[in-house]
């Protein structure tokens, strides 16, 4: 009965309507830009004997000269989960092809982007949970009490002495199960179409985006509990929506790069440059002494140090200029996770960007996934080094080289569950607007 | 005339009177105090820490000892791109786009260390700037403070004594939105003022003529959209029965206008012109080098060709005995065809972003809040042609400091090979002084307002539509 009367009202159906249909659009667009960046990752594995054939060609004559051109490619393969929120998988490289000299230079390069995209955003269904899904709760409930007292309705519901609140729950129960039967949709689509795996991850982001909803749900209850009208209702409510999606974290972002700069990322390019360059006027010795103080085991390998100019010491010198920004880097990666603590703690009371945090966590779309791509791509490059420093020391030519040895390297790893923070945040809305709402039903007398 | 002023003051009397639109009024008016003041200590701790930098990687070049002088042209330079001092304003695309690029011989790279990559997901959600406030939070105060104006008249009843007074649609309309128009301003241009003022000091009075004149087209862009804002909410207001409709309408479309549709437009506009990823874009590059001549291919036919007409022209018979350094000569016209190539390639990346904004840029007139938010955005220097001219000028740097070294190559350096165990080749550190230290340069504003005129059109076609539907609105609007 309440069902009928809910969807006889031509909003409800334009409201599920909506949701449905950018959910499906979102679950496209999030899709394609996932499937383009399949392609070029597809594109970066063939290339890469292409481009090594080629170099074998031109500079095959010389290891140190065909090391200083090669390049070796590191793909971060996108999780299913990374269609259904992109989180910044478009502002991070997701493959990244490093040469055998210094790292550092090397590691930060980005890939071409249209800045404009980057700040308006994609779309994608994590998007039309967290933003849309709350207004359309909005036009839900934002009158369930007060069109009754306004159109005088009311006062035949208090003469059935039925309680009040009574009647409240009842709607709220069904436009509850409305969204939730939309959102249960939209993720068995998003699970056949995006091909997610029904592992506990599914369960896990169902029951994030569920707890979300809901604690929009409590939030709602509680405005419309103090039975004031449906324009003051809706006017309250929209406001949260903006304080809490946009005004908040558009001060915690501008707080945060202002609290913690990041000076030590320009300055570990620096010093990169800088102590690799300075080698070239310093005595030879020098250098290799630093270089053998890193690397014990090559001190077996004799340097040639008559000479102007050796491969080895040129390998030793850019191993210098990351010796030396190894500072910067620490520097660099200390102020990222300083930045991480802080936006955890204070999102505690944002649900809407903590649920965002958690599910490009659980979809590996985060900084800190991108931050463990960064950590294998360096531990691959000294895999690299480790392997032809030797081979270089020793005046191997470059035919002798085992060049099947170092393949397309892949990273795919799941991500570090931080879940319980996106509950706690969650809880905290429910329980306490969810608590206030049902005092307020309860404890006031509600003007017919 | 005199009754258009008469409804406008009552109006403005009416919202003023209201606690509840004088608290959120002062609200907003304290967030623009706070998006200044947290805007300007972005820009200059940003700004600071790229000139530190910027000052650092000068005295190192100064410092470099005697050196070959390609080893120079590889140790090469590293800039930072500005920022124009009003994009404390408007941040724009500033936390998106790269801050710093390594400049050396052969290699183009990329911008690097944007403030994006350093961030969470957060960044996503927006930045506290005036801009942001003004854009969106001031257009949802004029929804709240007009969608009642005229249906609020209609449900009371007193719509039809005012028209029966004698007072025409027109009138009531137009006085409707001076009202509201007044409001905004009372609020709006102190606050402005108050940046002005701030922004003076905090320069320490250092306002170039050209920063003046763009804060003043802010300023005009901006009263543009608020008028447009406040006409299209009493226009909804005359349009709807009653004014929950109204109200329901309005914050629909702002939630449209200013959530969806600006990702919406962007998506289909890079779904329509895709731009080519790095990797994509490097292989196309390398392909058309190696078809014109690959300096670094010793049998590349282009090269031999060049080498056989210099023995032709100066009559010997090796390079060595060549009047300059061979190297040098090979690597200049190397560097030569490949920032060719490399040049068309960005041009051609370039126009192809262009034409994915163009899409959201043509938007606008569907939806004011694109136009000025694109407007702005040129108006502060944080947009994309911005960016794109700076990467353009960073080049031209680069290609400069390149052919320098190869100059000084050419000149200094002997043909002769030094041997194995030889004192390398080395010029006097005398000579780096002589590549200048790199400065961007922004537009001037005519340029900037030039590049603009979609959106400025969009804006006033918005104005002029709305006026057209006011003069319009006895034939349309209902008194019932």
């Amino acid at each position: 009965m309440e069902f009928k009367i809910f969807f006889s009202n031509r909003s409800t159906v334009y409201g599920v309507l909506i949701l449905l249909f950018s959910g499906l659009f979102a679950l496209y667009l999030g899709k394609t830009f996932i499937a383009q960046q399949q392609t070029v990752i597809e594109k970066a594995i063939r290339l890469q004997p292409e481009n090594t054939a080629r170099n074998r060609q031109y500079f095959g004559k010389e290891l140190g000269t065909l090391m200083y051109h090669n390049k070796f490619t590191m793909i971060h393969q996108p999780d299913p989960w990374a269609a259904f929120s992109n989180g910044q998988r478009d502002i991070y490289p997701y493959q990244l092809s490093v040469s055998m000299l210094g790292l550092q230079g090397q590691l930060y390069d980005t890939d071409l982007h249209n800045p404009v995209t980057l700040l308006l955003g994609n779309i994608d269904l994590a998007f039309v949970f967290i933003f849309l899904f709350p207004l359309v709760i909005i036009a839900f409930t934002y009158n369930l009490l007060s069109a009754e007292q306004e159109s005088g309705t009311w006062r035949l519901i208090g003469a059935q002495a039925i309680h009040p609140w009574q009647v409240i729950g009842r709607r709220l129960l069904v436009s509850i199960t409305t969204i939730f039967a939309v959102a249960a949709l939209l993720m068995i689509v998003a699970v056949v179409y995006l091909q997610l795996p029904p592992d506990i991850r599914l369960w896990r982001v169902s029951g994030m985006v569920g707890l979300y909803l809901l604690s929009w749900f409590a939030l709602a209850t509680w405005i419309i509990s103090m039975g004031k009208s449906s324009d003051f209702n809706a006017a309250a409510l929209i406001a949260c929506w903006v304080v809490l999606q946009m005004v908040a974290p558009a001060i915690l972002n501008v707080w945060v790069t202002w609290k913690y700069p990041v000076p030590e990322a320009l300055e570990t390019v620096v010093k990169q440059r800088e102590g690799y360059h300075e080698k070239w006027d310093l005595d030879k010795k020098s250098t290799m002494d630093k270089f053998y103080a890193h690397y014990p085991q090559f001190k077996k390998y004799p340097f040639p140090e008559g000479q102007t100019f050796s491969w080895y010491w040129y390998y030793a010198m850019q191993q210098m200029g990351d010796d030396e920004a190894a500072q910067g880097v620490a520097g660099m990666s200390a102020k990222l996770q300083q930045r991480q603590q802080f936006t955890d703690i204070a999102t505690l009371l944002l649900p809407g960007i903590q649920t965002s945090l958690r599910l490009n966590e659980t979809a590996g779309t985060d900084l800190q996934q991108h931050l463990r791509f960064l950590k294998a791509v360096a531990a691959y490059h000294e895999e690299v080094r480790l392997y032809f420093y030797p081979l270089l020391f020793t005046g191997v030519s470059s035919q002798q080289v085992d060049w099947n040895r170092f393949k397309v390297a892949q990273f795919k790893e799941t991500a570090d569950d931080k879940g319980g923070l996106q509950l706690l945040s969650a809880g905290i809305f429910i329980v306490l607007f969810a608590g206030g709402a049902l005092y307020n039903y309860r404890h006031r007398t509600y003007h017919f | 005339m005199n009754t258009v002023i008469l409804i406008a003051g009552r109006t403005w009397k009416t919202i003023f009177s209201n606690r509840a639109t004088m608290a959120l009024t002062l609200f907003l008016g304290l967030a623009l105090c706070l998006a200044t003041y947290t805007g300007w200590e972005h820009y200059q701790s940003q700004q600071r820490q790229r000139l530190k930098y910027k000052a650092i990687v000068r005295a190192q070049w100064l410092a470099k000892p005697d050196k070959h002088p390609h080893r120079m042209a590889h140790y090469g330079y590293l800039v930072f791109r500005d920022q124009h001092e009003l994009s404390f304003f408007d941040f724009g695309i500033e936390s998106f786009a790269g801050v710093s690029i390594f400049l050396e011989a052969h290699k183009q790279n990329t911008a690097n260390f944007s403030e994006a990559g350093f961030s969470g997901g957060m960044l996503r959600f927006g930045e506290m700037s005036v801009a942001m406030v003004l854009q969106l939070l001031v257009p949802l105060l004029i929804f709240f403070l007009g969608y009642n104006a005229i249906s609020a008249e209609r449900e009371s009843g007193t719509l039809k004594i005012l028209l029966c007074q004698g007072i025409s649609w027109e009138q009531l309309l137009a006085g409707k939105t001076l009202g509201i128009i007044g409001v905004v301003f009372t609020l709006f241009l102190p606050v402005m003022l108050l940046t002005m003022l701030g922004w003076a000091v905090l320069s320490n009075g250092h306002l170039s003529a050209d920063a003046i004149q763009r804060f003043g087209l802010l300023l005009a862009g901006y009263t543009m959209y608020f008028s447009i804002c406040a006409g299209v909410a009493v226009w909804v207001s005359a349009c709807c029965s009653t004014s929950k409709v109204a109200l329901t309408i309005l914050l629909a479309g702002w939630v449209c206008g200013m959530m969806i549709l600006p990702r919406l437009t962007q998506a289909i506009g890079v779904q329509l012109h895709p731009a080519p990823a790095r990797i994509e874009f490097a292989a196309n590059v390398e392909k058309e080098l190696h078809r014109q001549g690959d300096s670094h291919n010793p049998d590349d036919p282009h090269y031999a060709k060049l080498k056989d007409s210099l023995l032709q022209q100066y009559k010997v018979t090796d390079v060595k005995q060549l009047p300059f350094n061979y190297g040098g000569y090979v690597m200049a016209e190397g560097e030569r065809i490949s920032a060719a190539i490399y040049n068309r390639h960005q041009q051609k990346l370039t126009d192809s972003y262009q034409k994915q904004n163009s899409f959201t840029i043509a938007a606008g007139y569907l939806n004011p809040y694109l136009a000025i938010r694109y407007l702005s955005m040129a108006l502060t220097a944080a947009d994309f042609d911005t960016y794109a001219d700076f990467q353009d000028q960073a080049e031209a740097y680069r290609y400069q400091l390149a052919q320098q070294m190869n100059k000084l190559q050419m000149k200094y350096i002997s043909n002769a090979t030094p041997g194995d165990t030889d004192k390398p080749a080395t010029i006097s550190h005398t000579h780096w002084a002589s590549m200048p230290d790199f400065q961007y340069h922004f537009k001037p504003v005519a340029a900037v307002v030039r590049t603009q005129a979609a959106t400025i059109g969009a804006l006033l076609c918005w104005l002029a539509l709305i006026i057209g539907c006011f003069l319009g609105a006895s034939k349309w609007a209902k008194s019932l």
